[in-house]
């Protein structure tokens, strides 16, 4: 009887250490916004992506989303905390609450909207072929690219586009490690975002040898929060007042993606 | 404003590198001091008389052991928020906060528990083999000697269970330091993220794949003095033979 025993209280104390302990109690939040507000920081989730979300020589992230964002949190009267995560854990982050939102330059596809609660569209975006600059000329059109062989990032929008012009391709990790294996000479050609292609490929870049061709779609940025948040339509009146007061298309004038705002 | 040239991005890069390998050092050292203490417990738990208990015990290490470390960490930092949370606030009616946080400090905390726990079912296993390796005439001559079990383990088997299970030990622990970087799963900025980062543009550095490379050196330096320092240890133990 007495292992039995010990054997329960041996489980016991396991599962115990196994779920780990503390459950400080929160007051009663009954939305997400008052939940927000009662932390006092909106957490943003985010990766290092010029020119939207990028630090700073000081460390600082700055960006046009980051700027945003920033302005968005003391509309709110909390801080805007912006921490790192990998992207393809955005919603069990959202979701665990280890995030408030993800305002990093992303395309509103039907998995985004159906896993989040999305924002009014604020910025446009295109899948774009990327290929080293002394082809450029042959691949124009996407017909012409039907015969490269494409990196395109695992989940991502431009790995939608390949599918639907029938291009044969490589997953890789993300859009940085496509445009890598473009340069490596390892794929052919890559598809990634305009406004990420307009930043970080051609003269005074990383990537000079690299440009970037065919728009394959033209597609929206959006910013997405939990399910049911009402923080959803408080960001909404917010870029609707930016872009009325001007503030949204100065800050834009500074990373240089005016001509991808959404001004209606 | 984009740094083009290598001696332009050579400090921004080391700058960046030390703060990562500060972290992973941080990870390696955290979970070498609970990994070793909760190992020896774990090894007591594996051979105890009662079977109830050994079962659950092996089942435990069979299940950290046999599944990868990376979904472990997933686990670990997910679930309390994504599954467990909702289902507390359902259960008690009122909402509760249970997740790890999205700070760093969140972060750091699941992977130390993931790395801690993980690693103490290997050492366990080595403590065992450690053990179990003594001589069982040492353990008799304790008891002719009137020493009680507490006394034998810490006076005669322990001191020749260390000097058994260093070889192994030094294995396991220069595994740790590089499996560590399994961490930025859950976005712990450890050095291979901080090398990764270069690749799609931090800092103004854009499209460099050197820094990931270079990570490498760190790892070549300091698994280099546990070397060092390993042989040492071995040498030092050495005074006795069994």
């Amino acid at each position: 009887m007495k292992k039995w025993i010990a054997s329960a209280i041996a489980v016991w104390m396991l599962a115990l250490s196994l779920t780990g302990c503390g459950g400080k109690e929160v007051a009663q939040a009954t939305s997400d916004m008052e939940y927000v507000k009662g932390k006092g920081t909106l957490v943003v989730g985010i990766t290092d992506f010029a020119p939207m979300d990028y630090k700073d020589a000081q460390g600082e992230w700055i960006g046009f989303d980051a700027d945003l964002a920033k302005a968005f949190a003391e509309s709110l009267g909390v801080e805007a905390e912006f921490v790192e995560i990998d992207w393809d854990n955005k919603v069990p982050e959202l979701d665990g609450k280890t995030i408030d939102c993800v305002w990093n330059g992303m395309t509103l596809t039907d998995e985004v909207r159906s896993a989040m609660s999305c924002t009014n569209a604020y910025c446009n975006n295109a899948q774009v072929v990327i290929v080293p600059a002394d082809q450029a000329a042959n691949y124009q059109t996407a017909e012409n690219c039907k015969e490269l062989n494409f990196a395109v990032e695992a989940g991502s929008a431009g790995k939608a586009q390949a599918d639907a012009n029938g291009f044969s391709y490589t997953e890789v990790k993300d859009q940085a490690t496509a445009l890598m294996e473009v340069a490596a000479g390892t794929c052919d050609a890559a598809i990634i975002d305009s406004l990420m292609a307009a930043a970080m490929v051609g003269e005074g870049t990383g990537y000079a040898d690299l440009t970037y061709t065919v728009a394959l779609n033209s597609e929206e940025y959006g910013v997405g929060f939990r399910k049911g948040s009402d923080l959803t339509e408080a960001l909404n009146t917010f870029f609707a007042d930016a872009l009325a007061d001007g503030t949204m298309m100065k800050l834009a004038e500074t990373y240089g993606v005016q001509a991808a705002v959404i001004s209606e | 404003m984009e740094l083009t040239t290598f001696s332009q991005q050579f400090p921004v890069v080391i700058q960046a590198l030390n703060v990562g390998f500060v972290q992973t050092l941080k990870l390696f050292f955290v979970t070498l001091l609970g990994a070793l203490p909760l190992g020896l417990v774990i090894s007591f738990g594996s051979m105890s008389r009662f079977r109830g208990l050994r079962g659950v015990v092996k089942t435990i290490v069979w299940i950290v052991r046999g599944s990868p470390l990376m979904i472990q960490l997933m686990i670990i930092y997910y679930f309390p928020g994504l599954v467990l949370q909702p289902f507390l606030e359902q259960v008690l009616g009122y909402s509760v906060n249970i997740g790890w946080g999205g700070g760093e400090s969140g972060r750091f905390t699941a992977a130390a528990v993931a790395f801690i726990f993980n690693y103490a079912c290997y050492f366990s296993e080595i403590y065992r083999g450690g053990i179990q390796g003594v001589p069982i005439g040492q353990q008799e001559a304790g008891q002719v000697l009137g020493l009680s079990k507490s006394q034998i383990f810490f006076k005669i088997t322990l001191l020749q269970m260390v000097k058994r299970i260093i070889p192994p030990m030094a294995n396991e622990i220069i595994t740790l330091v590089k499996d560590t970087s399994l961490a930025r799963i859950i976005a712990l900025q450890e050095i291979i993220w901080a090398g990764q980062a270069f690749m799609k543009g931090s800092q103004g550095i854009s499209g460099q794949l050197w820094p990931l490379f270079f990570t490498a050196v760190y790892y070549l330096a300091f698994n280099g003095i546990l070397t060092v320092l390993f042989a040492w240890l071995e040498q030092k133990l050495d005074y006795f033979k069994v």
